[in-house]
């Protein structure tokens, strides 16, 4: 394995990193067979690909959320531990995991009381944030008069709370409809406009990750490994862009990565060639 | 609904809707309907049991439905005013509450120490797998020995506790037996409660970086609330029985369950006395029950409806 240190600080750097559950026992999984990646400051990157493909996998070892394997993670320059004691990353679900008993505003404070921040600072940070995702109007609502596509604004503006680097979803939009979700896909590229942070995003939406990306990273499961890197070069989004050539052409691109990697048997046989 | 200061806004900052004013007048209303329902089964029951004893003076029923077994309710209420024992300025009236009261008192002291001791217990066994598999056993086990075998116990063991000048007394053997009925069901819901968070909560707390005391705080505690409500209210009716029994069985005097007792043994003459103490004993229980209600509505006055317990 050739696990150099990174010369730059890229925003995250992987290499040679596998995941393997229950290891040596009968019930062994290969989660992650050698995958690497590097994502530049301020790139957008969506890892795609069928279930248990490992893609939540990866962005959870990133996340140190679960330690890998073996292999080498960096996240700023840090491990991917250290990563995470100083916040250089905010995360984001599928479930938009508020808490019921506080309001959306001391939701969003919650990182910065972790962080010792005082009451006048944090709330003052958690209104400038809510004003970012439009929700300033509901900052003493509680988390359950909100629809699911307020709530998951809520989930972002928390995780933006610290102002970490890095933004690592998962599968954030999975659970909204689609005329929603076109919306917050838009949202979001507004806020990573407006902040310049650097973005790891999980999703199984093929138009999404296109849409959303500049690079869309194809993982295939059983083992789960990367086995195309799609670059997307949509420039600025409008609206127009779900429409144009140049963005169904990338949805065929993508699509057709996904494909000659789950088509036909033998896909253990293949590993060797990617 | 329509707030004229939001008139206009982009459909992507929906505003806020007015929440509704009267939530506080609703929960008033609603409290006194059930108020109203419960007053309508007391009197239902007062009437079951006039009828019986009426259909007993008509037709032979399988049981006693004399005056002496079943007098009437009037004549129990008479009871209240007669004076306690011949020739004593204090009513029986009088006696029962003082009695309710002190035994009231020694209940929510059992209760708050079985609460404390339960929920540490639940933190100790939430945050230590092996304290769980080691302590949840014993805890299991301890409510297994019958009181009236532990009564004695404790009390014997008790009496020769004697700090400065803190002296262990029966009041203190009885409160203790109240505690530990009452830590039981809490330990046990407390500890569900605390397991309660979903997993991608306490991801959300681990890439904060949260410590195990931070996370304790700020999610497991106020996400166990929902099922230490529960826990509360059934500790605090065994907070209840164990006081009343452990009067009983340790013979300890002043309390309601030594006055049952005593009502009862003068129940040849005065058949009316022994429910007056019951009442006694039935009224200890909603005090308590109500105690666990009121802090019930502040404790879950954040969470929507359906989580409230």
């Amino acid at each position: 394995m050739t696990a150099s240190a990174p010369t730059t600080h890229a925003a995250v750097h992987a290499a040679g990193v596998w995941k393997i559950f229950n290891e040596g026992l009968a019930n062994e999984v290969t989660a992650l067979q050698d995958v690497s990646v590097e994502v530049a400051d301020g790139e957008f990157i969506s890892l795609i690909g069928p279930s248990g493909c490992g893609k939540s996998t990866l962005l959870r070892c990133i996340a140190d959320l679960t330690h890998a394997t073996r292999g080498d993670i960096k996240v700023a320059g840090l491990s991917a531990a250290d990563a995470r004691e100083q916040q250089k990353y905010g995360m984001a679900f599928q479930q938009a995991a508020l808490f019921d008993w506080r309001t959306v505003r001391r939701n969003v404070e919650l990182p910065l009381e972790l962080q010792g921040w005082d009451k006048a600072k944090r709330g003052e940070r958690a209104m400038e944030l809510l004003e970012m995702v439009q929700l300033a109007d509901f900052a003493d609502h509680r988390p359950w008069e909100l629809s699911g596509g307020m709530q998951q604004r809520v989930a972002i503006a928390r995780s933006l709370a610290v102002d970490p680097p890095l933004l690592l979803m998962d599968e954030p939009f999975g659970a909204l409809d689609e005329m929603t979700r076109e919306r917050m896909q838009n949202e979001l590229l507004r806020i990573r406009k407006e902040t310049g942070k650097s973005i790891i995003f999980v999703t199984h939406s093929i138009p999404e990750a296109v849409y959303l990306s500049d690079r869309v990273v194809v993982m295939s499961p059983r083992p789960g490994r990367i086995t195309d890197v799609v670059p997307i070069n949509l420039g600025e989004r409008n609206e127009d862009t779900r429409e144009a050539e140049v963005f169904f052409a990338g949805v065929t691109a993508v699509r057709e990565a996904l494909r000659g990697h789950t088509s036909g048997g033998g896909v253990r046989a293949r590993v060797g060639e990617v | 609904m329509s707030d004229s200061s939001h008139v206009g806004v982009t459909t992507q900052a929906p505003t806020a809707p007015k929440r509704p004013a009267s939530t506080v007048g609703r929960r008033a209303r609603r409290g006194l309907v059930s108020f109203l329902w419960a007053l309508g089964g007391v009197a239902l029951t007062i009437l079951m049991w006039e009828l019986v004893k009426w259909l007993g003076s008509v037709m032979t029923l399988p049981f006693d439905t004399s005056d002496s077994a079943m007098p009437h309710v009037w004549t129990m209420l008479a009871g209240f005013t007669q004076p306690e024992v011949r020739g004593s300025d204090t009513t029986v009236f009088q006696a029962v509450v003082s009695a309710t009261l002190y035994s009231l008192l020694v209940a929510m002291g059992g209760f708050i120490i079985g609460v404390s001791v339960g929920l540490l217990l639940a933190i100790v066994m939430q945050r230590f797998a092996f304290m769980e598999r080691g302590l949840l056993p014993f805890v299991i086990a301890s409510q297994t020995v019958p009181l009236i075998a532990l009564a004695p116990l404790i009390t014997g063991l008790g009496n020769k506790i004697s700090i400065g000048s803190f002296q262990w007394g029966t009041t203190q053997s009885v409160m203790f037996i109240a505690a530990y009925l009452a830590f039981f069901p809490l330990s046990v819901g407390a500890l569900r409660g605390l397991k309660a968070p979903t997993s991608t909560a306490l991801e959300l707390m681990r890439s904060y970086a949260a410590t195990p005391r931070q996370t304790l705080w700020k999610l497991r505690f106020p996400a166990s609330i929902p099922y230490l409500i529960p826990a509360m209210k059934v500790s605090a009716a065994a907070a209840v029985v164990g006081t009343v029994v452990a009067e009983i069985s340790t013979g300890v005097r002043g309390g309601i369950g030594r006055l049952i007792v005593e009502y009862a043994r003068e129940a040849t003459s005065q058949p009316a006395k022994v429910y007056v103490a019951v009442f006694g004993a039935i009224v200890l229980g909603l005090l308590a029950a109500g105690l666990v209600t009121l802090l019930d509505v502040y404790l879950t006055r954040n969470l929507p409806k359906e989580r409230q317990a």
